[in-house]
């Protein structure tokens, strides 16, 4: 689906982005990024959405039209403020094609009834969810998430994590999730790669067995989160 | 999806403001002051406190404006000087969109254009009269120019300024779904410049109806500014206070219009004026 061959982005002269990365995703998987701050894990996603174009090495996707291959969700929603909440949701795609879909999208993000509100009259996690819904319209192959929750409280964050399974239940969309949250990234994904160094390069991979949905207090990931905080332990180098 | 917390964030709706009605306390109070001070005037005049030929009362200056009415001469004077000004405003701001959006959008011409026009700026701007008069003439030309010349710096500045501030964040979206630049244009930069393009635009209003003054007090056979000349040399202060008047007005309502088109053009953004 993606294959992603010896990449490198650097820049401040050596001592940020990240360096040879090797990676790819089956379709449907969901991949998690974790790292410290300033391992080039943002730099990555920046990369391949193509918002960064100076990097080496190659990057591969399956998708007919590359244009499509990309959706992202920022940290923060971005979205329009002069567009309520339907337009926001239907921006990038052309006139009125995708109504229906839309429609639907609106529904499993919670914010039926919403459609004409302004960005100012949502909450953080509602604006989020329509950040979430926008990305998804236009179908993309590949969605990365950067750090997409990270501003929220953890109660917000705990539903819209719920959502975003239900989302990879129903349209088997094929993730790359960046994240510092350790949690978040066991609960949601497949597969974590941990990231560490400056500029970052991929230190190990722990592969996540438990099917989904998962329970938030497992005791194996509980397990698998003290080999990830041996893995990111700041002491060794 | 949506959880019982989030949902209770939905705003109230406004129809519970128009109860207590602010806007007609909001005149009341306003006009408290101006009331008074003009009931003294008045009294002060009749009274005999003041001069009639320096300070007549009021009710002579309106006695004035509905004389000249009835009589018609007044229309011709005002019809040229909104003229004047509406015809400056639009020339001004159709070169300030144009100059503005080249400077604001391409790095190059910014380079090129903006020191030269931010030293014209430094330029008083009665300073162009005479310049304006010999190159063309004293008829309706020189006015007009010296009035577009007034609107064109404050709409020219805040368009400027208001395409360089937009949100990186949000042309990132664009370039997400692989915009072309006139999409960018469109869809994120114009609506995102819109604020500081409202507000410029009511400034160089402001600053037309200030310039139109000039050129007609420097030169004019009619206009509110030459009633004001006329009214001096005829040592008719009613005529001058009138015309002031009949500037504030005329300068009242066409500021309301901007401001109306501002509120309901802006009503998505998250300022003081729009918190419910």
């Amino acid at each position: 689906m993606l294959a992603v061959d010896q990449v490198s982005r650097i820049f401040q002269g050596g001592k940020a982005g990240f360096k040879n990365v090797n990676l790819s995703l089956e379709k449907g998987e969901v991949v998690g990024v974790l790292g410290t701050s300033g391992c080039g894990k943002s730099t990555l996603l920046r990369v391949l959405s193509g918002l960064d174009e100076n990097f080496e090495g190659e990057i591969k996707t399956e998708a007919n039209d590359p244009k499509q291959a990309f959706g992202m969700m920022f940290q923060e929603p971005r979205l329009m403020p002069w567009l309520n909440v339907w337009e926001n949701i239907v921006f990038g795609t052309g006139k009125k094609d995708k109504k229906q879909e839309a429609f639907e999208l609106m529904k499993t993000v919670g914010l039926e009834g919403f459609e004409n509100h302004y960005p100012k009259d949502l909450s953080g996690g509602m604006a989020q969810r329509a950040a979430i819904a926008r990305s998804l319209l236009i179908r993309p192959e590949i969605l990365l998430l950067d750090e997409p929750f990270s501003a929220l409280d953890a109660f917000t964050k705990m539903q819209l994590q719920d959502l975003l399974l239900d989302i990879f239940e129903k349209h088997r969309t094929t993730t790359l999730l960046v994240t510092h949250d350790i949690d978040e990234a066991l609960y949601l994904c497949d597969r974590v790669i941990i990231m560490r160094g400056q500029p970052g390069r991929i230190e190990s991979q722990i592969t996540v067995e438990a099917k989904r949905p998962r329970k938030r207090g497992d005791s194996y990931l509980a397990e698998l989160k003290q080999d990830v905080l041996k893995e990111l332990d700041f002491t060794k180098e | 999806m949506a959880s019982q917390t989030e949902a209770a964030v939905r705003p109230t709706t406004n129809k519970e403001k128009s109860t207590t009605n602010p806007l007609k306390s909001n005149v009341v109070v306003g006009s408290l002051l101006p009331v008074t001070l003009i009931i003294i005037w008045e009294l002060a005049s009749r009274g005999g406190f003041v001069e009639p030929h320096l300070l007549p009362a009021p009710t002579t200056v309106v006695e004035e404006v509905i004389t000249m009415a009835q009589e018609g001469e007044l229309w011709g004077h005002i019809w040229i000087t909104l003229y004047r000004v509406f015809t400056g405003f639009l020339l001004g701001t159709g070169a300030a969109i144009l100059l503005g959006a080249a400077t604001g959008y391409i790095k190059i011409v910014e380079r090129i254009l903006d020191p030269m026009l931010q030293a014209l700026r430094a330029i008083p701007s009665l300073a162009w009269v005479p310049l304006f008069i010999l190159w063309l003439g004293i008829g309706e030309t020189s006015k007009i120019t010296l009035v577009a010349v007034g609107v064109f710096f404050p709409v020219y500045l805040n368009l400027t300024s208001g395409i360089q501030g937009v949100d990186r964040k949000l042309i990132e979206v664009g370039r997400m779904y692989h915009f072309t630049a006139l999409q960018q244009i469109k869809r994120i930069i114009l609506p995102a410049s819109l604020p500081s393009f409202l507000v410029g635009l009511r400034s160089g209003l402001s600053l037309g109806w200030m310039f139109v003054v000039a050129a007609e007090l420097l030169g004019a056979s009619e206009g509110l500014g030459y009633l004001m000349v006329f009214g001096q040399n005829t040592s008719a202060p009613e005529l001058v206070i009138a015309s002031i008047l009949l500037f504030a007005i005329f300068g009242k309502i066409t500021d309301e219009i901007l401001k109306r088109i501002q509120t309901r053009t802006l009503k998505w953004q998250d300022n003081m004026e729009n918190a419910s």
